[in-house]
């Protein structure tokens, strides 16, 4: 469905929303209270806070095809827990980064900030988020011949948002660029993206080599002409998920190793 | 024995509150509400300002933890009827009026009252809905015990009846028994007997009872209430039609020495203002005017409510003593007010009084049955207005709540727990464990 | 972890609330729908589900039905979860075993114009309340130990009355004050309008007897300088004249009041002497340095506030101005001595002009008010000065008066019986009031090197002059600079209107959302001293509880790590904001349960997932979503 017939169908996006129980649900409730109408698209998951939204559990339900996913959270300084939308903003950047790459609009993700006496507020986000994916139309992964492409794109994405490297970056970014690290030394917030950038893609790129081995076995050049990445490349990171343990070597077509992901690691 | 008990007069919220404060820090407390249920006037109100709280909803789950709480007794269609003794050591008589049905064993099913003959103007709606002689005062009662009022049953009045007593399948009915005294031993007093709404009849300009279409405010709090008399709907007495046009009359009686009522009485602009809010969120059509002398939007928040009221819920406030007349053709109130010192008239389909408040019936009885003092309006004076404000000359007897002066429902709680505080303020340093 | 075996059996009750549900969503029709849905094996619709019979029906169903989930959907957790979890324990249910599905404020009342959707939205939200339901696990709390000591933040007539009712109760208090007195802004003030006593006399004699309670442990020029901790176990550090002092409290009680705004070169304030501020005013009564030759003094009412600056009506300085004119017209008749004996000497033949004063005077007396209202009134007035007379009181100096006093107000909010009664008296002494719409204020200017405030007059319709000789604001109370900061440190939110916020505007007017820490006195918002106090009480009332059991109920609702995942990378503990994540000595974390709030941080960041928040498992969390994902079934 192309978008103008979307919207031309009455398209009604649905909208996962995860809101924080002390501002913006809070802030929902006032909406409710003071009766102010908005769409009925979204569908609200209460957490304690913001920062409880891990980004894999939010590529997952664009997985399973959520038009958007809405986190509200308290307005930053506002925390019922102090700093924890601070990490919320982090952990939403991640994300977006992580949709992006996936090949899906990112702003398909949004954040926002509701505090508890913002109802009217919390009504005019509904709103406005509800247009932008109105816009932005159905989740191309959503219904029954969803795009396989972004499908997988987002399945790489979800076993990255779970690496070690991404989420220790994330949990020490505000550590890093402001506070100074354990030698007292702060880097620059663009050196930091840079570094976090380098290593999204490094991760989406060994998730996206797993997810082919995992129906290999395949060879490094196989992999290479189907991820659209140089051979060396590809060996760099084949040898970092040897490793791990993540790929072994299933048999030799030639001299050329074949990969494969042991049958535990893809239980796992 | 000096114990740590506390009687508490008044179940509305400040008693509640009290109630709750005290027997949370583990003292005894005994509650002992005049009518059938606790919850007292804030279980009347739809809503709240100035953030429209569905005003039952907040309040019966207060009203559900007193009754259920291991350390509040709660004696309701009861009242005391004796004292003596000093601070941290009063006796007291709590008549427990006869109701007539077990309040352990009723369920509240409403198989008596389905079959009682007899109907009877409902109080807690204002006169404006029905009940049986037995009865539930309204749906959250609590306790959920029916009641039998004597002074309307057949069987009291004529000897003969008793079909309540034949449907009732578990028994709970009690013909025969009649009230019980019950003595108490308490180190404190705390008295929170609320309000009573003035009845405006007597001042013939506003046309209550006279002109149909005049309704108090607190008549229509009932009326708007979805588990009120007319479920929810907004409708004139003469004709039952719903109004689009609605006239609100401030400082019915208050503010007016000519009827003894000099003061303010501190929460009806607000509750005008309410009311019109939530006449126009019922109907996208409705009009509301309110007749002002000032407009008191003191109370957190209470400005940007009255704002909000004129930018989105089309009220319109005219600084206008204001009367009442009649069209005799469709029984429309006409009121009648100045601009400027000329004379204007406005046809409305209904007109809501806010009439004054004054002390409940029986607050000046039970102050001399207490040995505190009112003032010349009725309320209970402190003994110290500045500094104690909830102190009564007595020692141990404290006030909270409207009975003491003109207050909004947050001014109540506050006052409830600062004579909870007091009362244990007093039982600590008398030494008692 | 030791899963339950059996299959669970979940109840959902679905409320009407009157028509607050019921009037936008089918109820009945989502009920039948909950039936079929997986593991529900009783559902129901109440009227109110709140209501004792829906909390019965709750209960049996508990019993009769064997449920072990129960949910409810009507209204919002935030207010009712703890009464329906309460009902499950009562029925032998584990509280946690308990969801809540919010069909009013997130869908009823939103969506009142389109109840199909709403309807089906109602459903959608049941399906993944069944969905979480199923997950849930029961969950144990414990009990936290509580200080039986407080300490009270503030020293003002509220931290005062607050620290006194604390200590009498046994309770260990710690009062601190920034500045080096007690007594806050009652220094400020001079006279009483409720007592017609001096302020001092008030707060003196309270500071004496916290002073000598030997409960109260009291520190001047002191501020709280750090705070960690919760409820029961407050660890505050003080800043006590520049040193540092350590305590430790169970409860804390925010009494840090309020400042007078002071909006510099509204109405000309700051730019000439003779435009200064009430509480400038009340120095100068105070000091005995009002002039005495003032021919002419006006009040401007509502001075930055109400749409002007702030939003908010300041409460109380209708009153502080109807009390300081009354006070000027009082300095002025004393000060006209002689003049005062002449007129005694001829009431009688100033009684028949006032009459005719009174008809020269009546559109400036009453502005924007109706004739019929005006007569009234006088009729009122003249009743209640007859009544005054027969008491024996004064009879007013009315006539003559040397001053003019003019009140520029918005309306004139003396709410009450004391304050109303004091407006009343005011205008039978002929303190002028004379009314403004926002749209069109009076204007301070300097014309012909006088001051010169231009009005238009409402009932006149024209616009008129005077010339004072000292213009008087009444601006309204605002939040102290540095409360932003100190709502930081103790965690508890500001309003809107800058004040401190509670946790609900009508019933929990003294509680914050936060457990252990109260508010009380102007820091709340404006408040008169007998308000003021009232709260003060009602603070330490609820203080006390926690106090007094020795013990709270702590949250079950924490995080876990599971040591057989755990790297020992502590990204934990750099998330956590309570210092509630320490390590083992093999280098595991592992959570401080008393310390933990449960917000859930660290366990969305963990690289190894080896944390999990109880009650708010990933699990948990995904099937809920997820279940909102699948189409309707009907």
């Amino acid at each position: 469905m192309s978008e103008e017939e979307a919207t031309a169908s009455g398209f009604e996006p649905k909208i996962i929303a995860f809101l924080c129980n002390w501002c913006s649900y809070a802030g929902a409730d006032l909406a409710g209270v003071s009766r102010y109408q908005y769409p009925t698209n979204t569908r609200t998951v209460r957490v304690m806070c913001s920062s409880r939204v891990d980004p894999v559990l939010i590529i997952e339900m664009l997985i399973h095809g959520a038009d958007g996913v809405l986190v509200g959270g308290c307005h930053l300084g506002d925390c019922h827990y102090i700093t924890g939308n601070y990490y919320t903003e982090k952990k939403i950047k991640l994300a977006k980064k992580l949709i992006e790459k996936s090949g899906l609009n990112p702003n398909r993700l949004r954040l926002e900030w509701v505090s508890a006496s913002e109802g009217e507020r919390f009504s005019k986000v509904v709103e406005d988020f509800v247009n932008e994916v109105k816009t932005l139309g159905p989740s191309p992964v959503a219904g029954k011949n969803p795009d396989v492409d972004k499908l997988e794109g987002l399945f790489v994405a979800k076993n990255a948002a779970r690496d070690f490297r991404l989420r220790s970056l994330v949990a020490r970014e505000i550590n890093l660029t402001e506070k100074g690290n354990v030698y007292d030394k702060t880097i620059s917030q663009e050196e930091f993206d840079n570094l976090m950038d380098s290593a999204i893609d490094e991760e989406m790129a060994r998730q996206k080599i797993l997810l082919m081995t995992i129906d290999g076995p395949y060879s490094v050049l196989d992999i290479a002409s189907q991820i659209n990445l140089s051979p060396e490349i590809v060996l760099q990171h084949i040898v970092t998920l040897k490793d791990r343990g993540l790929v072994v070597v299933d048999r030799f077509d030639g001299v050329m190793p074949l990969y494969i992901t042991p049958k535990e690691e893809v239980l796992r | 024995m000096e114990k740590k008990n506390v009687l508490v007069i008044g179940g509305g919220i400040a008693g509640i509150q009290a109630s709750l404060d005290l027997a949370d820090k583990g003292m005894q407390v005994y509650l002992v509400e005049r009518e059938p249920s606790i919850g007292g006037r804030m279980a009347q109100l739809d809503k709240t300002f100035p953030t429209n709280d569905c005003s039952i909803c907040i309040l019966a789950p207060k009203m559900a933890d007193c009754f259920g709480h291991d350390n509040i007794n709660v004696m309701t269609y009861s009242e005391v009827s004796e004292i003596a003794g000093d601070a941290g050591n009063y006796n007291a008589t709590v008549t427990r009026k006869a109701r007539h049905v077990n309040e352990d064993v009723c369920t509240g099913c409403g198989d008596c009252n389905a079959k009682c003959p007899v109907k009877v103007p409902n109080e807690f709606d204002m006169e404006l809905g029905m009940r049986k002689a037995i009865y539930l005062p309204f749906l959250q009662a609590v306790p959920r015990v029916m009641t039998i009022d004597e002074e309307n049953c057949i069987f009291y009045t004529k000897g003969k009846c008793r079909l309540c007593e034949k449907a009732c399948k578990i028994g709970a009915i009690e013909f025969d028994k009649g009230p019980e005294e019950l003595k108490l031993n308490v180190g404190s007093i705390i008295v929170a007997t609320g309000y009573d709404v003035w009845d405006p009849t007597p001042a013939k300009e506003y046309g209550y009872k006279k002109v149909q279409n005049v309704f108090t405010a607190m008549e229509f709090e009932r009326m708007i209430n979805a588990a009120g008399p007319t479920g929810g709907h907004i409708q004139r007495r003469s004709d039952g039609e719903r109004p689009k046009k609605i006239g609100f009359i401030q400082c019915v009686g208050s503010r007016n020495p000519q009827l003894d009522h000099p003061y303010c009485c501190s929460v009806c602009c607000m509750h005008s203002t309410k009311e019109a809010i939530l006449a126009r969120e019922h109907h996208d059509d409705m009009e509301s005017f309110i007749f002002y002398k000032d407009m008191r939007t003191f109370g957190k928040g209470f400005n940007e409510y009255m704002e909000r009221g004129k930018s989105e819920y089309g009220i319109t406030y005219i600084n206008s003593d204001a009367t009442v007349q009649e069209n005799p053709a469709n029984q429309n109130p006409i009121v009648v007010y100045d601009v400027a010192g000329k004379q204007e008239k406005m046809e409305v389909d209904m007109v809501i009084l806010a009439t004054t408040l004054v002390p409940r019936k029986g607050a000046k009885e039970l102050a001399k049955l207490l040995d505190i003092d009112v003032d010349e309006f009725g309320f209970y004076e402190s003994a110290d207005k500045l500094l104690n404000p909830v102190d009564t000359k007595r020692p141990g007897i404290f006030i909270a709540g409207y009975c003491h002066e003109p207050m909004d429902i947050p001014e109540a709680v506050a006052q409830a727990s600062g004579a909870a505080a007091r009362a244990a303020e007093l039982l600590s340093t008398k030494g008692v464990s | 972890m030791a899963m339950e075996i059996k299959e669970p059996r979940i109840g959902v009750f679905v409320c009407h609330c009157g028509v607050n549900i019921g009037g936008f969503v089918d109820v009945p029709d989502v009920a039948e729908y909950a039936k079929t849905l997986p593991n529900v094996v009783h559902a129901e619709n109440n009227l109110y589900t709140c209501a004792d019979d829906g909390l019965t029906a709750i209960k049996n169903a508990i019993k009769e039905k064997n449920l072990t989930r129960v949910i409810v959907a009507s209204c919002t957790p935030r207010t009712h979860a703890p009464l329906f979890m309460r009902i499950c324990e009562e029925a032998g249910l584990n509280k946690y075993l308990f969801t809540f599905v919010n069909i009013r404020e997130h869908c009823s009342w939103v969506h009142m114009k389109e109840q199909e959707k709403a309807t089906a939205k109602s459903k959608d939200l049941i399906k993944m309340g069944v969905a979480r339901a199923v997950l849930l696990e029961p969950q144990e709390e414990v009990k936290i130990d509580v200080r039986p000591s407080s300490l009270v933040i503030g020293g003002g007539i509220a931290g005062m009355t607050a620290a006194l009712n604390l200590a009498n109760q046994g309770f260990e208090t710690h009062l601190i004050e920034k500045e080096p007195e007690l007594g806050g802004f009652l220094r400020k003030l001079s006279t009483l309008y409720q007592t017609q006593e001096s302020s001092a006399k008030a707060y003196e004699g309270l500071i004496k007897k916290v002073e000598a309670n030997d409960k109260i442990q009291l520190y001047k020029n002191t501020t709280l300088k750090s705070l960690t901790g919760y409820i029961g176990k407050y660890d505050a550090v003080l800043n006590v004249n520049g040193e540092d002092k350590e305590i430790g409290v169970g409860t804390i009680i925010v009494a840090t009041g309020a400042d007078e705004y002071r909006p510099k070169g509204l109405y000309g304030l700051g730019e000439h002497d003779n435009i200064i501020t009430l509480t400038d005013f009340e120095k100068m009564v105070k000091e005995d340095k009002v002039p005495a030759d003032l021919k002419s003094v006006a009040f401007i009412t509502c001075s930055g506030a109400r749409g002007q600056d702030k939003e908010y009506c300041s409460r109380i300085c209708c009153t502080v101005t109807v009390k300081n004119a009354m006070k000027v017209m009082e300095m002025a008749s004393k000060g006209g001595d002689a003049e005062a004996k002449v007129e005694e000497a001829s009431v009688d033949e100033k009684a028949v002009s006032d009459k005719e004063e009174e008809k020269a005077e009546e559109p400036e007396e009453e502005e924007g008010e109706s004739r019929r209202r005006s007569r009234r009134d006088r009729r009122g007035r003249r009743g209640g000065r007859r009544r005054g007379a027969e008491r024996g009181e004064e009879r007013p100096k009315e006539r003559g008066a040397a001053v003019d006093v003019t009140v520029f107000n918005r309306g004139i909010t003396t709410y009450g019986i004391e304050q109303e009664l004091l407006y009343n008296k005011s205008r039978e002494q002929r303190v002028k009031f004379v009314r403004f719409v926002p749209e069109n204020p009076p204007k301070v200017s300097m014309e012909d090197g006088k001051l010169t405030v231009s009005y238009y007059h409402e009932t006149l319709k024209a616009d008129r002059k005077m010339n004072p000789d000292l213009i008087i604001l009444a601006t309204p109370l605002t939040q102290r600079p540095d409360a932003q900061e100190l709502s930081k440190m103790l965690k508890v939110p500001l309003g809107r209107d800058e004040f401190f916020l509670e946790a609900h505007v009508k019933l929990r007017p003294v509680d914050f959302a936060t457990d252990g820490i109260f508010l009380c006195g102007t820091a709340h918002g404006p408040a008169n001293i007998t308000e003021a106090v009232a709260q003060a009480y009602g603070a330490a009332s609820r203080a006390s509880i926690p106090m007094s059991l020795g013990y709270v109920q702590a949250e079950a609702i924490v995080s876990y790590v599971d040591r057989e995942r755990c790297s020992g990378c502590k990204s934990c503990e750099v998330v956590c904001p309570y210092g509630a994540i320490q390590f083992d000595e093999e280098g595991l974390a592992e959570v401080i349960v008393a310390a933990c709030k449960g917000c859930g941080t660290c366990g969305s960041i963990c690289p190894e997932k080896a944390i999990t928040m109880t009650h708010y498992t990933d699990e948990q969390l995904t099937a809920e979503a997820l279940a909102a994902l699948e189409e309707v079934g009907t």
